[in-house]
């Protein structure tokens, strides 16, 4: 047992970020040019909208061994296309029911609401999403177990 | 009290010479008396080959597609269940209202064939009449006719069931069921799943899901799943590979849970028709259960009421923060 907890330690998680074009990726550049400290284990994807990321993204995301995978868009009423942001909330609450029936942990999947002038605030939820995921380890759903 | 075949057969018929419908989709006796199969007919003169008794569970709604190009009115034999799969492919346009004539039938329970063998020790060739009689099945074995309760018989979907009668239909054949007796929390399997820890969830359905062999039955037959050019059938971009892997079968069966949300209507067929006897229903029940506490929203009742993930509320529930 114990040396899987030094196993974990080492642990460095894949989390995959969708950043809405308009306001999380904005807000994403904007920690970064204000020089804010970031874990690395973030990969960022830039789309659209939060809206134009399926479901089958996601899942196919955490089965191809990723593991954790992000949401990031506009808070709601600030969707640069008025509602999609409105449409992901419903989906992904779904969503992380459904990844959480099959027994994948709640922390693996989410959806958070930058704005472009967050900088701070992306820093600061990637940093808390890079800790929980690195607590739980990789992710079991593929490697079986 | 559920109608006879021979009430069935006579509606039927008066539809035809009214000149009601012009075909009709119905059920006849299968290869054994454990079974019955679709039947199609194009007459008045065939409804003898109608039959309606406690193991009709099929849901014939799909076939309302293949009929749509078609010339005239399809008549339909509907139970509960069906009717809200009816509902939900003319809320997605995929049928026209005034080309299928439904057929209401309110349903008591069908009788899972799997259990009856199991209750009565026998073979399928040894069970010769199977009626329902209202708080019980009559089921005739070896000549001998014996009453056996309901609930040691009925299809898991029989049991929590709480569209015993057709939301909508054109007729009705026999009186309304407001309930049934024996349903009393629809979703006493789904909390069950949910109350496990994740290691538990996790290692439960990597063993269900690892017996996939995807011959995709689930999807052929299921009434919701309509889309002409299927996501599983790209090539570009590929979502699964045709690996029977663990992870591929896992999105496999994820996505068509999550396509099929907010449209599931339980009827069951998915389950019925996996070869693996992976529990499907479960998934579905778990996404409806999820739609209805979120949004307030159950599939195939109101053809008028938007579906719940195509459309949002401003006031809706907001845990991600």
């Amino acid at each position: 047992m114990k040396d899987t907890k030094e196993a974990k330690t080492e642990f460095e998680p894949k989390i995959l970020a969708f950043c809405c074009n308009w306001c999380a990726y904005a807000g994403a550049d904007l920690a970064g040019v204000s020089r804010f400290q970031m874990p690395t284990n973030i990969r960022v994807i830039r789309v659209m909208c939060s809206g134009r990321v399926p479901p089958e993204l996601v899942i196919r995301a955490l089965a191809n061994g990723l593991d954790g995978v992000m949401i990031l868009g506009c808070h709601p009423g600030e969707c640069h296309y008025s509602e999609g942001n409105y449409v992901t909330r419903r989906r992904a609450h779904v969503l992380k029911r459904l990844l959480e029936y099959i027994g994948l942990e709640p922390e693996r999947f989410q959806l958070r609401w930058v704005s472009a002038s967050e900088g701070a605030r992306f820093a600061a939820v990637v940093k808390e999403a890079a800790e929980k995921i690195t607590a739980l380890g990789p992710n079991r759903l593929v490697n079986g177990k | 009290m559920t109608i006879s075949s021979e009430e069935l057969q006579a509606k039927i018929k008066k539809l035809f010479e009214e000149g009601t419908i012009d075909h009709f989709i119905g059920y006849e006796a299968g290869s054994d008396s454990l079974h019955t199969t679709p039947c199609f007919l194009k007459n008045g003169e065939q409804v003898s080959r109608l039959v309606w008794n406690p193991l009709c569970p099929y849901n014939l709604s799909k076939y309302l597609l293949d009929f749509r190009e078609g010339e005239g009115r399809t008549g339909i034999l509907v139970k509960g269940c069906d009717a809200r799969s009816v509902v939900e492919l003319l809320k997605q346009n995929q049928i026209t209202r005034d080309e299928v004539f439904i057929v209401g039938i309110p349903c008591t329970g069908q009788v899972d064939p799997d259990k009856l063998l199991e209750v009565t020790g026998a073979s399928p060739a040894e069970i010769t009449g199977i009626k329902d009689e209202g708080d019980a099945f009559s089921v005739t074995v070896k000549g001998k006719t014996q009453k056996i309760d309901k609930q040691k018989l009925l299809r898991d979907k029989c049991m929590v069931c709480r569209y015993p009668t057709p939301p909508l239909y054109d007729t009705l054949l026999g009186e309304a069921v407001d309930s049934l007796p024996w349903v009393t929390d629809d979703y006493a399997l789904v909390k069950e799943q949910e109350s496990l820890s994740s290691e538990e969830k996790a290692a439960h359905w990597n063993n269900e899901f690892s017996q996939c062999i995807r011959c995709y039955a689930c999807r052929n037959i299921c009434p919701v799943c309509i889309c002409k050019e299927c996501i599983f059938d790209k090539k570009m971009p590929r979502w699964v590979t045709k690996s029977t892997a663990l992870p591929e079968n896992m999105v496999y069966h994820l996505i068509r849970a999550f396509h099929v949300a907010g449209r599931c209507v339980d009827c069951g067929e998915c389950e019925r028709a996996c070869p693996m006897n992976i529990p499907l229903r479960s998934l579905n029940k778990k996404v409806e259960k999820d739609v209805l506490d979120l949004f307030d929203y159950t599939s195939g009742v109101d053809v008028d009421q938007p579906a719940p993930l195509t459309t949002y509320q401003t006031s809706d529930l907001e845990e991600f923060l």
